[in-house]
């Protein structure tokens, strides 16, 4: 069972609803995933995790293709996928996974899965109050289960699965639980959106949320050309302009419109073109108020990030600022921003490190930090302000000596644990590569200093020498070091 | 210059320093009751969240012990914001108020005097121990409600340079095994060896059974420092250092004897610095007494312990001492005149007891200085739950950043409608107010008072990275602040 599902409880008593009418079609739309997959191993990064598997749903949709959630065959080995009233499974393999948005393409190489199997259409936005039904393999049985609610609430969310992405997503209060996770949501027989998260009971209760059509469209745009590009980002930070004085300091009238920027990413899509404090006025020729939102297509307000959401890699926005009071555009090209990814949840990556004497050394990302979860100050500050503080510029990751694999001449080094690797002979250590680099050099001594004031860490050649085979056997370690992801 | 050996001398026979009735050296006298005074202490701190108002009081029940001047010896925690503190006898619970004499919150005592000198009269004051040794018995004192004194066996286990409660000094203490029981009173709670003051428990862990007793040889020195005009505060050198056991390590830095530390940090503007010691120096003997690799020396009387207490227990402000270093190969001595710690280069106020935190509140934009007190409130866990940014800027004091003095920080906004928008700003440090940089609440005041082109410009180095307010609007807004939030005053600048 799929317990990654957002904080999901274990049990919740399920709201069984009648089949509606046109359930025997989209029965034969839908796929139950069975998924076995692999969690990296960042303790002993050198070998593989525990192995999984989970349950979750899909659907077809059109090109031979099923559309589920990417956090049910995120780091799959092995996918089956199996039919209403079919007994066979069927192996499927990831055509497109997009981790930022949650979801996923599978496809089935068996010519025989997709007959008998409609594609299903999708929907626009439901209205609020409106009823959606819920399909998908949630516990409780084996079979298919369909659940009905209310549409609540259309807003933007955080999506746990990256865990630092926020998108637009539909609240609804049918119950969703672990195994709905990729399921269709219909409405008048067209998918109006796809479960992917919860709460668990004792948090919220009736509080399920769907993917909804416009970030599935992105998605499926997106991937025309054969590959996903990710979503883009104006990499800024900006604040209401509702304060008078603000206002009237920057030059601007009293009218409700505009937002000042508070920072500036650097190594980002406006590091160089915009500045703090400048004043976004329009965006893409849509006034911008002085609350962040803008009306698009006539509807209600949205937040103004939601013109860049609908946006491809390489494509362009138009701004129009003010600048110490005077009015200026400027156009932003769209790429994805680097040093973002480090504060993400990485899936269908293999663990980095470096190994030598014993000393076992990793770059921290947020999979790092959440099965390491030190203690360390200056790790956790040094990793949260990654951006916010532009520490990325000093380094392009976080090394740190993780882990010391006890041996005689490394009978010292455990109080080094955590440290974030500065220098290597003097070498300032940018990313892990350097570190593989600088153990490469020949000396006689590796002078390993740390970040902060503490003694350096100090390994003889010839000692490691002798103790390499030693350890090797001793741990088990099978690879010396893994620079790819 | 006093050559520095004489101190450790001096510890020992620290009871001369009293001028006490003279000394009979054998003699072991039972404790009564009329060598302990009840004291009661209504304490009521500062809200460092809201800084312009105090906390509810509340009372906090300690132990004295009487010495000579009828002065009473308690643990500075006992007084901590103290606006009253009441005497009472052990057997008539007859009562006076008592002032504070000296308090030192570092090594964690304090000397009260009763308002009314005649309250002590009948007194019998305690002398202080010396000698004692790892396995000495010892008695640990309470009050039963009668009045009566409880005894509680105990026995000296370690001797040993601890940290004291702040955080800021390791000075000498005695771990005492004792099955003590939890009696009312137990903020300062005495131990005595043959009739004399063996020293105040600090700390008691009931599941081990164990008290960590601030000792006679650390209570001696705070008296002796108590009897000067002005209190200095126990010494301390200003560096940090590591351990040099791994072999690999002590090979690289060319160390061949079998002792020695390595330098890790030198305080900037500490004795340490202005004497010249410097990172990467290896300390191989202070005070003439050689430091092993793990920075201990032999003491005569205790056996290993931390070459500190030859800097910070058993030295006073003013003393010279000699560091013996290896430096590029060659042995150097390194006269160390040892001072307290220079207060004007903290960043952050390790505590801040007995006196209003400092703010200033502009346009209900209040600033304060950022101290650990502050972070505190967030409770036990402050470390993780409090902003991380001042969290790390408190823990490591700046270090490598630029700070020339306090860090001065918006801490929250009390809405008002000149400040609209500006809401949820909390916790952003500031570094220049109309275009003055600030270092402390003195230059933020000054800056406020002269606004630019009609507006305060106030920048963070955060998110966002500057504001703007109507300088008129935040004149007129002051006593509409006031009333609402009833606030006596909008800064606190002493």
């Amino acid at each position: 069972m799929f317990l990654r599902f957002l904080r999901i409880s274990a049990w919740v008593l399920l709201t069984a609803v009648a089949v509606p009418v046109q359930a025997s079609k989209v029965a034969d739309s839908l796929v139950r995933i069975q998924a076995t997959s692999q969690e990296p191993n960042y303790r002993a990064p050198w070998s593989g995790g525990q192995v999984i598997s989970g349950v979750g749903a899909g659907f077809v949709v059109s090109g031979n293709r099923i559309m589920t959630n990417a956090h049910v065959v995120s780091n799959a080995r092995f996918l089956t996928v199996s039919k209403e009233g079919d007994p066979k499974p069927y192996p499927a393999r990831v055509l497109h996974i997009a981790h930022d948005c949650d979801l996923a393409l599978l496809t089935v190489d068996d010519p025989g899965f997709f007959k008998n199997t409609a594609p299903l259409e999708f929907g626009g936005i439901p209205a609020i109050e409106s009823t959606v039904s819920v399909y998908g393999y949630p516990i409780g049985g084996d079979r298919l289960s369909v659940t009905r609610g209310v549409v609540s609430r259309i807003d933007f969310q955080p999506y746990s699965h990256s865990g630092v992405d926020a998108h637009l997503t539909i609240q609804i209060d049918a119950a969703i639980n672990p195994g709905n996770s990729g399921g269709p949501v219909l409405q008048n027989g067209k998918v109006v959106g796809v479960a992917f998260q919860g709460y668990s009971g004792d948090v919220a209760q009736n509080v399920g949320y769907m993917i909804p059509t416009p970030v599935i469209a992105r998605f499926l745009k997106d991937v025309e050309d054969g590959k996903y590009d990710r979503y883009v980002d104006l990499t800024i930070s900006y604040h209401p302009l509702h304060n008078p004085a603000m206002r009237k300091a920057l030059g601007l009238k009293d009218d409700n419109t505009g937002v000042f920027v508070g920072e500036v990413y650097g190594g980002g899509v406006a590091d160089g073109i915009l500045k703090p404090g400048d004043v976004l006025l329009s965006i893409d020729g849509l006034p911008i108020a002085s609350d962040g939102t803008v009306v698009m297509d006539g509807g209600d307000p949205v937040e103004m990030a939601e013109v860049v959401e609908r946006k491809y890699r390489n494509d362009k926005v138009d701004l129009e600022i003010l600048r110490d009071g005077k009015p200026m555009k400027v156009t932003l090209a769209l790429t994805h921003p680097w040093p973002f990814s480090l504060q993400a949840n990485a899936y269908d990556e293999k663990p980095r490190f470096v190994v030598f004497g014993g000393l076992v050394f990793q770059p921290v990302d947020a999979n790092f930090m959440a099965e390491h979860n030190p203690d360390d100050l200056r790790l956790r500050y040094t990793f949260d302000h990654f951006i916010t503080h532009g520490i990325y510029r000093e380094r392009d990751e976080i090394v740190v000596l993780s882990a010391v694999l006890a041996d005689p001449i490394n009978a010292y080094a455990s109080e080094f644990r955590y440290d974030i690797v500065d220098r290597i002979n003097g070498k300032p250590i940018r990313k892990l590569a350097d570190v593989s680099a600088a153990f490469k050099e020949p000396a006689e001594y590796y002078v390993i200093e740390m970040a902060g004031n503490g003694r350096p860490l100090v390994l003889e050649r010839k000692a490691v020498e002798e103790a390499r085979n030693r350890i090797i056997a001793r741990y088990g370690v099978s690879k010396e070091e893994n620079l790819e992801k | 210059m006093k050559p520095f050996v004489l101190w450790a001398v001096l510890a020992l026979l620290c009871p001369v320093a009293l001028p006490a009735a003279p000394e009979v050296a054998s003699e072991s006298l039972p404790v009564d009751n009329s060598s302990l005074v009840r004291v009661n202490s209504t304490n009521q701190p500062y809200d460092f969240f809201r800084p312009w108002m105090k906390k509810a009081p509340y009372m906090r029940r300690g132990l004295g012990v009487v010495l000579a001047d009828r002065h009473i010896l308690v643990t500075a925690e006992l007084v901590a914001n103290h606006t009253y503190i009441e005497l009472e006898k052990a057997d008539s619970a007859e009562k006076t108020q008592a002032e504070v004499v000296v308090v030192d919150y570092e090594c964690n005592l304090a000397l009260l005097r009763p308002m009314n000198p005649e309250f002590l009269a009948k007194a019998r004051p305690l002398k202080l121990d010396s000698g004692a040794r790892v396995g000495d018995r010892a008695l640990i004192l309470q009050l039963e409600s009668n009045g009566l004194i409880a005894q509680t066996p105990a026995t000296i286990t370690t001797i040993t340079v601890t940290n004291y409660p702040m955080d800021r000094l390791s000075l000498l203490t005695y771990r005492l095994s004792a099955p003590l029981q939890n009696r009312e009173g137990s903020f300062t709670i005495p131990a005595v060896r043959d009739g004399r003051l063996l020293g105040l428990l600090m700390r008691y862990d009931g599941r081990s059974q164990t008290a960590d007793v601030i000792p006679a040889p650390v209570i001696a020195h705070f008296l002796k420092d108590a009897k000067l005009d002005k209190y200095p505060g126990f010494p301390r050198v200003g560096v940090s250092f590591a351990s040099t056991r791994d072999p690999q390590f002590r090979r690289y830095i060319g160390l061949r004897e079998s002792g020695g530390v390595y330098v890790t940090e030198v305080a900037p503007g500490g004795p340490g610095e202005k004497a010249g010691l410097r990172r990467g120096d290896i300390i191989l003997s202070v005070a003439g007494k050689p430091v092993d690799q793990d920075g201990l020396y032999d003491n005569p009387d205790y056996g290993k312990i931390s070459f500190s207490y030859l800097t910070s227990t058993a030295a006073h402000s003013g003393d010279t001492v000699e560091f013996v270093v290896l430096r590029d190969g060659k042995r150097e001595t390194i006269p160390v005149t040892l001072t307290p710690l220079d207060r004007s280069r903290i960043v952050s106020e390790p505590y801040i007891f007995d006196r209003q935190p400092r703010y200033f509140i502009l346009g209900g934009l209040v600033f304060q200085e950022l101290s650990r007190t502050y972070l505190q409130e967030w409770g036990g866990s402050w470390r993780k739950d409090a902003p991380q940014r001042l969290v790390f800027l408190d823990t490591f004091q700046g270090d490598g950043e630029k700070f020339n003095g306090k860090v001065v920080f918006l801490s929250q906004v009390l809405p008002a409608p000149n400040n609209l928008g500006y809401q949820n700003l909390d916790h952003l440090v500031v570094r220049k107010v109309n275009g003055v940089e600030i270092n402390s609440l003195d230059d933020l005041a000054r800056a406020a008072a002269a606004p630019v082109d009609g507006f305060h410009k106030i920048e963070f180095e955060g998110d966002p990275t500057f504001i703007y307010l109507d300088a008129e609007e935040t004149e007129r807004s002051k006593k509409q602040l006031m009333e609402d939030y009833n606030i006596p005053s909008l800064q606190n600048l002493n």
